[in-house]
């Protein structure tokens, strides 16, 4: 693999007639790391996907994957990228093992070596009881794992996954968990956009959130992350907890029970931390101390009210 | 450049396989054979009875070679016409266009696909063709111009069809787009040409001059009378045009030696010479003349129609080279990635 550079967007502005798809996004993804990109529906995550895959042309702004600019330099960054589209299209009546073979061959890969690839990716993927048989009969999961397959036929070094786990069943999701986990290990940059923002939380070391086709400064993400959210609690003792917690300061008011657990709201990590800290020192019999949305949900929540506000 | 044949070849074997497994083509070919068998007998049949100097040959090979024009047109457009919106349909354009492969190569890929497939349609009719050979004389050089125009008229369908397939969004409207392509310049030259001629009629003058009792004297004054006549040598450029007189145009014909034609090709291409001949608008017949001699208009054989008249088919096969590379060239600048310009409510991917 070369020298990897990650994806580096800067001020990139993409309209459809009168619809702003994406309007001044920048933003960057670092070789291994996972980036996941945020974003409610029709925010401009897959046009914004389309324009680093090389297939889109931009109407502002610049973009480097791996080092090279797809408006100017194509195939450079083709042979450095690997696409998993958000639709799900195969040639239906070719085999897997063909559709994989043929992709090989789309990318010069001498036949040998096509063949020997895609034997691995049928693997990787876990499709090999399918291997020969029509891409039509596959299910959506199935589908799904076929085209993560294709995106890596030619070893890329940038990674951009459009909803990657739609459709999948929790063992899959796990195992895709895993696989994007090793690719960030590997060195590559991997970009993931889901609307699963748990899923992403587990998998991401970073994130792009895109509304209306803006993408959120670092700064308000800061201020996002900063703001009061909810921490689930949960003791052995519940009135011991509800007590500890009264004594540590916090107000009443701030305290509601959800189910066998209470929800209290914090100003931000370093109160959560000064909390907790009070509740050992008291002898609660803490056993469960954690936000109540994933720090990804936190953030795109509150991004989005800030928007739309 | 190795390497941008062999992503040709790779777009091209990827188009074949998929289609070859269709159970569709392989009827339809049966259905062809079928019906290039039944021709074949008719025509052989049919000339046999007229005792022709060169056999029936000639007449079979042309008829055949017809056929096969007028099934890969009518088939071409079913199969080259959704090539690209097709595709794009099903969700795999844009994973074919993010690998290594170039627009020119993925059109030239289909383009291939679709021609070689139309193609297909003379290699099954090769046995009716070498039947030709056998009943008759017929002579290399009207076998080697016909097929390759044949060739290449197959190809600007193809050409036409993928181009289209590129520029119109629905398959549906691009397949549609092809048909009407074919059907006007195979049926709307013709009409064009009879309408053509119906509207710019001039005047003829006819003077008769009688004689009243057949000796040639006692001559009254010439009768003059006068009627319309359409000018069809003002629209015979119309027919140019039209792939079927390309290729009775473009192939050398064979006459037996009253200067008639000897196949569908000559036969045709006479009739489209024949309106070139600019008509007579004054004509007379006089019984009374010294001699008559004048009065007898000596109609030209088909030879001699075609040796006084002007070829046409290389303006026509320019028009349709063109018209087919104009359309992919067309389809290209609509495919070619990274896209800055999308149809309406067309999706890239």
């Amino acid at each position: 693999m070369s020298t990897s550079h990650g994806i580096v967007v800067d001020g990139l502005s993409r309209s459809f007639g009168e619809v702003h798809a994406v309007r001044q996004a920048s933003f960057e993804a670092k070789p291994g790391q996972v980036t996941a990109l945020i974003g409610p529906n029709g925010s401009g995550k897959t046009t914004l996907m389309l324009m680093l895959a090389s297939l889109l042309a931009p109407d502002a702004g610049t973009i480097s994957v791996a080092g090279h600019d797809p408006l100017t330099d194509a195939e450079s960054v083709r042979r450095q990228i690997g696409w998993m589209p958000d639709i799900l299209g195969s040639w239906a009546t070719l085999s897997v093992r063909t559709t994989l073979e043929i992709t090989g061959a789309l990318y010069r890969l001498p036949k040998a070596q096509a063949a020997q690839r895609a034997e691995e990716l049928i693997q990787l993927v876990g499709l090999g009881e399918l291997a020969n048989r029509p891409t039509r009969v596959l299910s959506r999961g199935q589908k799904q794992r076929l085209s993560l397959a294709r995106a890596l036929v030619h070893d890329p070094s940038v990674l951009l996954l459009d909803e990657p786990a739609s459709g999948l069943d929790p063992v899959a999701r796990i195992e895709l968990r895993q696989l994007v986990r090793r690719f960030a290990d590997e060195g590559k940059t991997v970009l993931v956009s889901s609307h699963v923002l748990a899923e992403l939380d587990e998998m991401s070391d970073t994130a792009v959130y895109l509304n209306h086709g803006i993408t959120a400064s670092d700064e308000s993400i800061e201020n996002a992350k900063a703001t009061s959210r909810a921490w689930r609690l949960k003791a052995t003792d519940m009135t011991a907890l509800r007590a500890g917690l009264l004594k540590a300061g916090i107000l009443d008011t701030n305290i509601t029970i959800d189910r066998n657990e209470l929800l209290v709201t914090l100003s931000g990590e370093t109160e959560a931390a000064a909390l907790l800290a009070a509740l050992v020192a008291s002898n609660v019999p803490i056993s469960t101390f954690a936000p109540a949305v994933g720090d990804l949900e936190h953030a795109f929540l509150d991004l989005s009210k800030g928007a739309s506000a | 450049m190795s390497n941008f044949f062999a992503g040709v070849g790779t777009i091209l074997s990827l188009e074949l396989r998929q289609r070859v497994r269709g159970v569709a083509a392989w009827v339809l070919l049966g259905i062809f054979v079928v019906l290039v068998a039944l021709v074949t007998a008719a025509v052989w049949v049919g000339l046999s009875g007229f005792g022709q100097e060169a056999g029936a040959g000639a007449g079979i090979y042309s008829t055949v070679i017809y056929f096969v024009l007028l099934l890969g047109t009518l088939v071409s457009p079913a199969l080259s016409g959704n090539a690209i919106n097709g595709d794009r349909d099903a969700g795999t354009l844009a994973t074919t266009q993010v690998t290594l492969v170039s627009t020119w190569q993925l059109l030239l890929g289909k383009f291939f696909a679709a021609w070689l497939t139309a193609l297909a349609f003379l290699v099954v009719s090769v046995p009716f063709l070498l039947i030709s050979l056998f009943a008759g004389d017929i002579y290399w050089d009207t076998i080697l111009v016909s097929l390759v125009i044949l060739a290449v008229e197959l190809a600007v369908v193809a050409a036409a069809g993928v181009g289209l397939s590129a520029i119109i969004s629905k398959p549906l409207f691009s397949i549609v787009a092809t048909y009407l392509l074919v059907a006007t310049l195979s049926v709307g030259t013709l009409i064009v040409f009879a309408l053509g001629g119906l509207t710019t009629q001039s005047e003829t003058t006819n003077s008769y001059t009688y004689s009243a009792d057949g000796s040639g004297d006692d001559c009254g004054p010439p009768e003059v009378t006068t009627y319309n006549v359409p000018r069809y040598d003002y629209w015979w450029g119309v027919l140019a045009a039209n792939p079927y007189v390309v290729l009775a145009d473009a192939t050398p014909s064979n006459f037996d030696s009253s200067g008639n034609p000897e196949d569908v090709f000559s036969a045709f291409k006479v009739g489209v010479r024949t309106v070139q001949i600019v008509p007579d608008l004054e004509t007379s017949y006089d019984e009374c003349a010294s001699n008559n001699s004048d009065n007898y208009y000596d109609y030209p054989t088909g030879e001699e129609i075609v040796a006084q008249t002007v070829p046409s088919w290389f303006v026509g096969l320019i028009i349709h080279v063109l018209l087919g590379a104009g359309l992919m060239v067309w389809g290209w600048a609509r495919t070619r990635t990274p896209a800055r310009l999308l149809t309406k409510g067309s999706r890239i991917a």
